[in-house]
């Protein structure tokens, strides 16, 4: 079975019933993707399937044989971040992490799909997604700060946003 | 039948920072010859921003800039011990330790640059990466020279350690008999305001909106104390209206069985909230700091109830308030249904209505 995975072709050997999500990491290595509650409540495991927003736990992996599936690796690389993953970073909008990749990715198909930077709809967007550790609202700022087009520099500095307390130092 | 609203507060205040029991944090910094600093401590950042933070400190102790720090906590085997990241001690406690070895760093800095500038190092400053001489600014050196000279030259490590431990507290002393408990140093206050929609017909509590307000000492990095407030404003949420593990505990027989039987609060939950920091510093934490994780979550149950209070009148006292326990409290409150009209059961009539097959019609005579 061929699968893309972020541009990159894949043989797979696993069988056709077997997740998405475990393909991706066991098979793969690509570990992105969060094993969270594996009943596709938590949203942890979202993938981007040919652009759609899929939980790769509930999905087996024949089901997306010949499809282009991007993860959080497919975004961007440290070294030239994505516009999203930016905005994540600048508005400290993770804090454990673990919801992180999946939130970006169901909102990079928010943003693909024309979205605004009303909460409301970012709210709606991410409805399916379980952050324990932010209570959302840097998450909705940065998907708001990409919908809006803002530009963020991310040099960090002591000056830098949030960390003007101290000071003195530079 | 209407949605009602209304409005509660609760203060609360918290003891941060566990320092009353003989938990230690311990830090390692050296310098690298070209000046970068590397800080070891056993401190895990678990997304409060330990590594943010203590690096912050670091940096304005010993008057370098931020990204000249790393901060390495990878290894809990290699470094200096932390009993860990909880009960609001990250900062309080581990900052402190880095607070002092970087305070030790900085003194082996300013000797080794007294030594190259031939100035007495209480008459040497660091200011932004650079060893000045304090009324004399055209007399300096950067910190990486300092580093060099100390690496090549002196045959020196520019290192520092520190520890911040207060010691576990006597609560009897047993001579005497007498209780010596040291006040606390860390006393956090807070409060939370709630403004909270009711259904009476279906009991739904809506949180429309929490004001928070938190003494944190000094917010070393503002932002990531913020982020402390809100996740702790939407997890006081969760535990004011929505989770529950066992609804009719000790009975287990209504325990979800699946993730999406127990509410976590999601982002279509999220009220408006607006935060409030207050400094009002501690003697104890680095920079006056004080922990800000635990109590996050604390105000916001008892304003809830106290907000739907206001808005229905009744105290539900358990929580999560579910519209179970709104609509029960809420009966309960309510004056007795008028009795309507008797109705006597007759068994034979009945047993001749609805018996097999409903062909036997009859009333019998």
């Amino acid at each position: 079975m061929n699968l893309t995975v972020n541009g990159v072709a894949h043989e797979v050997e696993s069988g056709p019933l077997t997740s998405l999500l475990d393909v991706l990491r066991e098979e793969l290595a690509i570990t992105s993707p969060k094993a969270g509650c594996e009943q596709g409540g938590c949203g942890a495991c979202t993938v981007l399937v040919d652009g759609v927003a899929r939980r790769s736990c509930l999905t087996p992996v024949a089901s997306v044989q010949g499809t282009e599936i991007t993860t959080v690796e497919g975004l961007g690389s440290p070294s030239d971040l994505s516009p999203l993953q930016q905005a994540f970073t600048h508005h400290y909008a993770a804090q454990c992490g673990f919801c992180t990749s999946g939130m970006m990715l169901a909102a990079q198909a928010y943003i693909d799909g024309g979205g605004s930077d009303g909460h409301e709809a970012i709210q709606e967007a991410i409805a399916g997604h379980v952050c324990r550790c932010t209570g959302y609202v840097k998450i909705i700022d940065a998907i708001a700060a990409v919908a809006r087009g803002d530009e963020f520099d991310l040099t960090v500095t002591a000056s830098s946003a949030g960390m003007v307390n101290l000071g003195g130092a530079v | 039948m209407a949605v009602h609203r209304g409005r509660g507060i609760a203060a609360i205040e918290y003891p941060t920072g566990m320092n009353q029991n003989g938990d230690p944090s311990q830090a390692w910094i050296k310098v690298k010859p070209d000046g970068r600093i590397d800080v070891f401590a056993g401190t895990s950042d678990i997304g409060n921003g330990s590594k943010t933070i203590q690096s912050q400190i670091v940096a304005e102790t010993i008057g370098v800039p931020y990204d000249w720090v790393t901060y390495d906590n990878s290894n809990t085997d290699s470094s200096p011990v932390c009993t860990g990241t909880f009960a609001s001690r990250a900062t309080f406690v581990a900052g402190k330790a880095v607070e002092k070895a970087a305070l030790k760093v900085r003194e082996k800095i300013l000797e080794i640059a007294g030594k190259e500038l031939e100035i007495d190092p209480s008459d040497l400053e660091i200011v932004d990466g650079e060893v000045v001489a304090k009324g004399a600014p055209q007399k300096k050196i950067g910190v990486p020279d300092v580093a060099a000279a100390a690496t090549w030259g002196h045959g020196e490590l520019i290192t520092g350690t520190g520890a911040q431990l207060k010691p576990y507290a006597t609560i009897v002393d047993p001579e005497t008999g007498r209780v010596d408990l040291p006040p606390h140093s860390a006393i956090s206050y807070a409060s939370c305001a709630a403004e909270v929609e009711v259904d009476d017909e279906t009991g739904v509590v809506r949180v429309l909106h929490l004001w928070q307000c938190y003494d944190v000492g000094r917010a070393i990095n503002p932002t990531l104390v913020e982020g402390q407030i809100e996740g702790g404003a939407v997890q006081g949420l969760g535990l004011g209206v929505l989770e529950n593990c066992y609804p009719y505990y000790p009975s287990a027989e209504h325990r979800g069985g699946q993730f999406g039987s127990y509410l976590a609060p999601g982002a279509e939950n999220l009220p408006q909230i607006d935060t409030i920091i207050i400094e009002n510093p501690s003697s104890d934490g680095p920079y006056g700091a004080k922990g800000i994780g635990e109590m996050a979550n604390n105000g916001q149950p008892p304003a809830i109830a106290a907000a739907v209070y206001d808005a229905v009148g009744v105290w539900v006292t358990e929580l999560p308030i579910t519209p179970e326990k709104v609509l029960r409290a809420l009966a309960a409150k309510a004056e007795p249904r008028r009795a309507g009209k008797l109705v006597v059961f007759d068994e034979e009539l009945s047993v001749n209505a609805v018996s097999d097959g409903g062909i036997r019609f009859e009333v019998p005579a």
